[in-house]
Formats: C-alpha cells, sequence, structure tokens
C-alpha cells in the first residue's frame, strides 16, 4: 500500500477498531466502514489531509468509494513527493 | 393507517393557508446589490464560537467575517438539504400510500423550490458560492419501504426544525440588515406548515412502522441512527472553510474543539430540543 494512503487507514482504523487490512478495493461505503452520517466528518478529514476543498454528490461518491480510488483521485503524486 | 380523518382536516387547514399565504419570491424580495459588511450578517449568539473563549479570541472584523461565513454555509446548508428533501417528495408523491398527504405535497415542493431559489440567491449574490454539499446522500433501494419512508419524513422534519431555531431568531434580530431578517422571516412562516404536517405524517409513518412489529434491537437501532443524523446536522453548522476565512488557522482542530466545548454541547442540545422532545413523544427509543 502507498503511503500517501496511511492516514486515511489510521483515520479509517481509529473508527472501526475491530477492523483488519483493508482491501484496496474493498467498497467503504457499502460495507458501511464509513456510514453516511459519519462520511462527513471522513471528507473534511481528507479535504484537511489533501488541501483542498472536496464537495459530495450522488453522481461523484464513487470517488470515495475505495482506497484505491481515493489514492487515485486525491492523493496521486503525494507518495513520490 | 388508523383513523385518518384528524390527519385529512389538518392537511386541509395547511393546504388552504398555503394557497392563502402564497406570495411570489421572485418579487417578493429585496435583493440590494450588496451587503454592507460593517455590520453582522448572523446573530452573534448563533454563531459557532459563541459561549466560548474562542468568540473573545477573536477580533470584531474576524467574528464579522465568520458571520457572514456561517450565514453563507447556513444558506447552503438549506440549498444541499432542500435537494435531498424534494428528490423524496417527488419520489413518493401519487404513489400507494400516499393518497392522503399528496394534495398538501404540491404546495410542499413549490414552496421548497422556492426556498432553494431564495437561499441560492442569497449565496451567490453576496458569498459568491454555494459551499459544497460534504453529506453523503445516497437514495439506496431501499429493502424495508416502511422503514425507509419513516426515516425520510423524520429526516426532513428534524431537519426542518433545527433550521426553524435559527429562522426565528434571525427575524427576530434588529441589529441584521432587513433583508436577511425578511428571507427568514418569509421561510419561517412556510416552515410552520411544514412543521406541523411533517410532525403528524412522521408520527402516523412511525406507527405503521410499528404495526409491522420491529423488536427492540430494530427500534434501539432507529433511535440510535436519528441520534446520529442530529449529531451530524450540529456538525455540519462547523465548517472548517469558514473558519479559515476568518483567518483561523487550522480549521479541523478548531472545529473539533468547539463541538467538544461543554458550553457548545449545551447549546447543541438547545437548538435539538423540540426535535428530542418531539422523538421522545412519539415514543423512538433514545440513542
Ligand atoms: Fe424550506
Ligand atoms: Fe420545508
Amino acid at each position: 500500500m502507498n503511503d500517501s494512503l496511511k492516514p486515511v487507514v489510521d483515520w479509517l482504523r481509529a473508527r472501526n477498531p475491530a477492523l483488519g487490512e483493508i482491501p484496496a478495493d474493498l467498497d467503504l461505503i457499502e460495507n458501511r466502514i464509513v456510514d453516511s452520517l459519519a462520511f462527513m466528518e471522513f471528507i473534511l478529514f481528507l479535504e484537511d489531509l489533501v488541501g483542498r476543498e472536496l464537495s459530495v454528490t450522488e453522481l461523484s461518491a464513487d470517488q470515495f468509494r475505495t482506497l484505491h480510488a481515493i489514492e487515485e483521485n486525491f492523493l496521486a503524486g503525494e507518495g513520490s513527493r | 393507517m388508523t383513523d385518518d380523518t384528524e390527519f385529512r382536516q389538518l392537511l386541509e387547514r395547511l393546504s388552504a393557508r398555503a394557497s392563502s399565504d402564497y406570495y411570489n419570491p421572485y418579487t417578493t424580495f429585496d435583493w440590494p446589490a450588496e451587503l454592507p459588511e460593517d455590520e453582522p450578517w448572523f446573530s452573534p449568539e448563533l454563531l459557532s464560537v459563541h459561549g466560548t473563549e474562542y468568540a473573545e479570541r477573536l477580533t470584531p472584523d474576524q467574528l464579522r467575517a465568520l458571520g457572514r461565513g456561517e450565514s453563507i454555509n447556513f444558506y447552503s446548508l438549506n440549498v444541499h438539504g432542500i435537494r435531498e428533501l424534494l428528490i423524496e417528495v417527488m419520489r413518493r408523491i401519487h404513489t400507494p400510500g400516499f393518497e392522503i398527504p399528496s394534495e398538501f405535497f404540491h404546495h410542499f415542493i413549490g414552496e421548497e423550490n422556492e426556498h432553494m431559489w431564495f437561499f441560492a440567491t442569497f449565496c451567490l449574490k453576496y458569498g459568491g458560492r454555494i459551499f459544497p454539499e460534504k453529506r453523503l446522500k445516497l437514495s439506496v433501494p431501499a429493502d424495508d419501504p416502511v422503514r425507509e419512508n419513516f426515516l425520510v419524513f423524520a429526516r426532513i422534519l428534524l431537519f426542518e426544525q433545527i433550521v426553524d431555531h435559527y429562522n426565528v431568531r434571525l427575524a427576530a434580530d434588529e441589529r441584521l440588515h432587513p433583508t436577511i431578517r425578511q428571507l427568514n422571516r418569509i421561510h419561517h412562516q412556510d416552515e410552520s406548515r411544514h412543521i406541523a404536517f411533517g410532525a403528524r405524517l412522521v408520527q402516523l409513518l412511525w406507527q405503521r412502522l410499528l404495526e409491522t412489529g420491529p423488536d427492540e434491537d430494530d427500534r434501539r437501532a432507529i433511535g440510535r441512527y436519528l441520534a446520529g443524523y442530529l449529531s451530524a446536522s450540529i456538525g455540519s453548522l462547523y465548517n472548517p472553510a469558514v473558519y479559515r476565512d476568518a483567518g483561523i488557522p487550522d480549521g479541523l482542530a478548531f472545529r473539533k474543539r468547539l463541538l467538544d466545548h461543554p458550553a457548545r454541547r449545551a447549546e447543541h442540545r438547545r437548538v435539538l430540543r423540540k426535535s428530542t422532545d418531539f422523538l421522545r413523544r412519539i415514543g423512538v427509543p433514545e440513542a
């Protein structure tokens, strides 16, 4: 797993202490790793991490669905910096 | 549904009032070219820092900037909340199970469309933007429509009650610009009908849900979900981007300090009192 994802994984683990390894393609929403009510906290955390504003719509939710998608959409390049 | 005579009478009264109170929103408001920045846009008592030591550490300029930001954030939340409730009501109007409220739904949908317009107009005209949506609103295929119907209208009602808490105070605040007071006063007038309607509908939908025989755990899970919805709604009033724009560093950490602050927690209970009282009254278990 890319280092850039570590803070994201840590955040998810802190809220789901029973969680083991999170596969990069696991659907975080469907599997309620982040439920709909905690989602705003997750977005605010991601915004803080990537340093720019994010927006969530029903049509854009897939961008946040898996660790892989989060890395590709928001963290690309950060790991190599 | 049990005896619906009383519900029908309420709907008739509310529909009649909606017709007689009808106004053309597109000609009702005075929209000055700009709102003075040396006056408050939001009541100081409604600011997310109110009652904490942080309010005292901010300069008057920062407090006014915070008020502008929190006002645009509040109306932006309305825009996004209305989008969700319009989608959900549209999915149900004139469908089985909603024969009785459908006539009133027409008033509701029409009025909410107009509310969305005036809130969006305010944001764009005076704030230059609508703050983006942060909450996930997925229309999931309902595996239990009775439960889903209850939750949808419960969310709408709780959202309207929270907004109304602010509308009433902003409308009455003589320190604020007439346009700001007017916007909040007019919204409150329409919402008082929506809230009277919603309270009755949600109570009926809860009874319908109880008739399906949910066990203690199911009912507790619903209570927990709604308590979570209320705290997420409160959380959406604390926007790190607004803190940043007011020159407050590290908005996310600042937000967390405020959300955990005893004075703020007491304030949250006050803002939510009508909602928690309502849920208790109809018998939704507390989380
Ligand atoms: Fe409204
Ligand atoms: Fe409403």
